[in-house]
C-alpha cells in the first residue's frame, strides 16, 4: 500500500465496530464509495493545490492507534469561553460526540419553533456523493438535526460548537449538520470550530443548509482551531424561492484547512451573499472552494472572500459560477483579495465563470497585493508609526469583512480574535 | 525654524532638486510657485521624508536639528505637517480613529497622556465648524469616497488638529470651487500664528488672494529662481514662468 492513500481494512475494521442503528446502513454504502473513488489527488482539478497526504497520514495513524478521545478540564474552559462570549443557544459537539447535556439544555431553553434531533433517530439516511463527506459518513456516530418550523423568526442565533482535543496521540473526527429553514422562517446558526492542543488532529465536517421557499437564513462559519490541526469542511447549500442568504465564513487559525460550499440555486428570486476571510500565517495552507449553480433566474449571488497572508503561507481561492441554460435574470458576483505581507506567501486565485444563459449580469474581479506605500507614506506623515500604520490598513482590510458578519457588534469575539491573530501574524513579518 | 541649504535630490537617478535653498522663520508664511515639473512637489516631499526621494547633498535642519535623519512619522511627531496634493484614500479607516492616533502620537512624542474621548470630539467639532466640514466625515473611511474639495478639507482639518510647528501645503487649492478654497483659506488663516511657519506650494496667485504670503520664490529647475514679497505673485500671473525662466538664463 502506498503511504498515501487510506488504510481501508483498518476502515472497514472500525466502521464495522459501529453501532448498529439507523445510519449503518449508509456507513457501509458510503465505505463503498470511498473504496470506488478513493480520495482526490492532485490530480484532480479541484484538488490541485491541496494535497491530502498529511490528512491520510494522520487518518491512518488515528485507525491504527487506540481512537481514544480524551476531554479535559481544558476543552470544558474553552467552552464556556466561547459559549459566554457569543450569545446564542449553543449545542456542542466534543472530539465528535454530540453533547447530550448541551442538547437537553437547548431544549428546554431555545425558542418554540426550532427543533432537535439526532441523525440517528431517522431513516433517511445521510448523503455522500463528495469526496470526504464519504469519509465522514462511513465514520460518523451520529449528527444533528436543526429544523426551524413555518414562519417562525428566531431572536437569537443557534450555535452549533465543535471543540476538538489534541492534546495526545493522532486524532480523528466527524461531524455533520442538517439544518432545515421551512417556509417562511427566519434564523441565523454560528457554526464555531474550535481546538485545544498541538498534536495532530484531522476534523472533517460535514453540513448541509436548506433555505425554504422565502425563508431567511444568517450564516456565519468561524473556523478558530490550532495551528498544527487539519480540517475539512463541505457546506452544500439548496435556496429556495424568495429565499435570503448570508453566509460568512472567518478562518482565523487552523494549519491546514481546506473548505467547500456548495451552493445551489433552483429556484427563482433568491439571493445570496457569501463573504470570507482566511488569515494565513507561517506554515498554514488554507484553500477555500466555493461553487454557485445558478439554474434559474432571476436570482442573485454575491461573493466577496479576502485573504491576508504572512511568512511562508499558502492561499487557495477558487470561485465559480455556474450560470445555466435557461438561468436567465442572473446577477452572479464575485470577488476575491489577496493581502500579502511577505515575500514568500503563495495565493492561487483562481475565479470561474461559466455562462450557458443569455441575460445574464455576471462579474469576477480578483488581486493579489502588497499594502499600499502611498497610503503607509501618508499615515506616518500623520505622526504613526511604520508598524502601527501597517497594522492599522491590515486590519481595515479584515474589518470590510468582519463589518460585513451578520453577527457581527464592536468588539465582539470574531472581531478580537481576527485582531488577536493579524497581531500574533505581523509580529513575524515586521522588518 | 526650517533651513534649507543647498538641497539636491533625485528619484529613480532623475536630478529633481539642484541645489535649492531656502529659510522659513515662525510667524512667516511663504508661497512657492513654479510651473509643472519644477520640483514643488519634490520639495514637499523631501521635507516630510518620503523615502523614494534620495537626497544626494545638501542639508534640512528643522529647530536646528538634521531633519533628513528622521523617519516621516518622528518629523510629523516633532511638527511637521504635510497636506498632501492626493490625499490618499483609506477604506476601512475610521477618519475619528486616524485624527485621534494622530494626535496621540505627538502627545506621546511630548509626554503627554492620552487626548480625552470627549474632549477630543469636541475639539474635532469645532474645527469641523470651522472649515464647514459635516460631522459625518468623522465617521467615515479616510478620504474615502470623499470630493475633491471634501479630501482637501480633511487635510486642514487634520493640521488643525495636530497644531503643527511647519505646515506644508502641497497644491492645496487644486481642484477647489471658490467656496471650498475660501473654506480651505480661512481654515489655514485660523492657524496663522508667531510660532507657526507655513509653505503654500501652489501654481496659481488664486489662493494668494485668500492667504496672504509674507515671501513667494519662484522654483524652476529644481532651484529657486527668484524670491520676492507678494507683488513677485501678482507679477508671475501677469507675465507667465517664462519670463522666470528667461531671466534666470541671462
Amino acid at each position: 500500500m502506498s503511504p498515501s492513500s487510506l488504510s481501508m481494512d483498518v476502515l472497514r475494521d472500525v466502521v464495522e465496530q459501529l453501532p448498529d442503528d439507523a445510519l449503518s446502513a449508509s456507513r457501509l454504502a458510503a465505505l463503498e464509495h470511498l473504496n470506488k473513488y478513493g480520495l482526490p489527488t492532485t490530480r484532480d482539478e479541484d484538488w490541485k493545490y491541496t494535497d491530502l497526504t498529511q490528512i491520510i497520514d494522520v487518518s491512518n495513524r488515528w485507525l491504527n492507534s487506540k481512537r481514544e478521545s480524551s476531554s479535559s478540564a481544558k476543552t470544558q474552559a474553552l467552552i464556556d469561553e466561547i459559549r459566554n462570549s457569543i450569545e446564542a443557544d449553543w449545542l456542542v459537539v466534543t472530539d465528535g460526540q454530540l453533547d447530550a447535556q448541551s442538547i437537553d439544555e437547548f431544549a428546554r431553553s431555545s425558542e418554540p419553533g426550532v427543533r432537535i434531533s439526532l441523525l440517528s433517530d431517522s431513516a433517511q439516511g445521510i448523503s455522500f456523493d463528495a469526496p470526504l463527506s464519504d469519509l465522514n459518513a462511513a465514520l460518523l456516530q451520529d449528527g444533528l438535526r436543526i429544523h426551524v418550523a413555518k414562519d417562525v423568526a428566531l431572536a437569537r442565533p443557534v450555535g452549533i460548537l465543535f471543540v476538538d482535543n489534541a492534546d495526545a496521540s493522532p486524532g480523528m473526527t466527524q461531524t455533520r449538520i442538517e439544518i432545515e429553514l421551512a417556509v417562511g422562517s427566519d434564523a441565523t446558526f454560528i457554526e464555531y470550530h474550535a481546538s485545544i492542543g498541538a498534536d495532530d488532529h484531522y476534523s472533517n465536517a460535514v453540513g448541509n443548509l436548506l433555505v425554504g421557499d422565502n425563508a431567511h437564513a444568517n450564516y456565519v462559519r468561524i473556523q478558530d482551531r490550532g495551528l498544527s490541526h487539519k480540517h475539512t469542511n463541505r457546506m452544500s447549500i439548496r435556496c429556495g424561492r424568495d429565499s435570503k442568504l448570508n453566509h460568512c465564513a472567518f478562518d482565523i487559525g487552523g494549519g491546514f484547512v481546506r473548505n467547500d460550499i456548495v451552493i445551489d440555486i433552483a429556484e427563482p428570486g433568491s439571493c445570496i451573499v457569501f463573504d470570507g476571510l482566511y488569515l494565513v500565517g507561517n506554515g498554514q495552507h488554507i484553500d477555500n472552494h466555493t461553487r454557485a449553480d445558478h439554474r434559474v433566474g432571476p436570482a442573485e449571488s454575491h461573493q466577496e472572500y479576502r485573504g491576508i497572508l504572512a511568512g511562508q503561507a499558502r492561499a487557495v481561492w477558487n470561485g465559480k459560477a455556474i450560470v445555466h441554460k435557461g438561468a436567465d435574470g442572473t446577477d452572479a458576483e464575485q470577488s476575491n483579495h489577496n493581502l500579502l505581507l511577505s515575500e514568500k506567501c503563495e495565493v492561487d486565485a483562481k475565479p470561474e465563470l461559466e455562462i450557458y444563459a443569455d441575460d445574464v449580469k455576471c462579474s469576477h474581479g480578483t488581486t493579489v497585493g502588497q499594502l499600499d506605500e502611498t497610503a503607509l507614506f501618508y499615515l506616518r506623515t500623520r505622526g504613526i508609526s511604520r508598524h502601527a500604520a501597517k497594522q492599522m490598513l491590515t486590519s481595515a482590510f479584515a474589518q470590510t469583512i468582519v463589518g460585513k458578519s451578520p453577527i457581527h457588534a464592536e468588539g465582539d469575539r470574531v472581531g478580537a480574535r481576527v485582531a488577536q491573530r493579524l497581531d500574533q501574524m505581523m509580529q513575524g513579518v515586521n522588518t | 525654524m526650517l533651513e534649507i541649504k543647498d538641497l539636491k535630490a533625485s528619484i529613480g537617478g532623475t536630478e529633481i532638486l539642484r541645489g535649492l535653498s531656502l529659510s522659513a522663520n515662525a510667524g512667516e508664511v511663504h508661497a512657492i510657485m513654479g510651473p509643472n515639473g519644477s520640483g514643488k512637489s519634490t520639495l514637499a516631499q523631501v521635507i516630510a521624508g518620503h523615502e523614494d526621494y534620495e537626497v544626494t547633498a545638501g542639508s534640512v535642519t528643522f529647530k536646528g536639528e538634521n531633519l533628513l535623519e528622521l523617519a516621516p512619522e518622528e518629523r510629523a511627531r516633532e511638527g511637521i505637517f504635510l497636506g498632501f496634493q492626493y490625499p490618499v484614500e483609506i477604506a476601512g479607516v475610521n477618519n475619528a480613529y486616524l485624527l485621534k492616533a494622530a494626535v496621540n502620537a505627538k502627545r506621546k512624542h511630548q509626554g503627554l497622556g492620552e487626548i480625552d474621548a470627549f474632549e477630543f470630539l469636541k475639539l474635532a467639532k469645532e474645527k469641523m465648524a470651522l472649515l464647514g466640514m459635516d460631522q459625518k466625515f468623522l465617521h467615515r473611511g479616510v478620504n474615502e469616497g470623499f470630493s475633491g474639495g471634501e479630501k482637501k478639507r480633511n487635510e486642514i482639518l487634520q493640521m488643525a488638529m495636530l497644531e503643527p510647528c511647519l505646515a506644508i501645503l502641497d497644491e492645496t487649492d487644486s481642484g477647489l470651487d471658490i467656496d471650498a478654497l475660501r473654506a480651505v483659506a480661512e481654515g489655514v488663516n485660523s492657524l496663522r500664528s508667531p510660532d507657526r511657519a507655513i509653505i503654500l506650494v501652489t501654481h496659481y496667485q488664486r489662493l494668494l488672494d485668500y492667504i496672504e504670503p509674507d515671501h513667494v520664490h519662484v522654483l524652476s529647475d529644481g532651484r529657486i529662481a527668484r524670491s520676492g514679497d507678494k507683488s513677485l505673485a501678482l507679477a508671475l500671473e501677469e507675465k507667465g514662468y517664462d519670463w522666470i525662466r528667461e531671466a534666470a538664463n541671462e
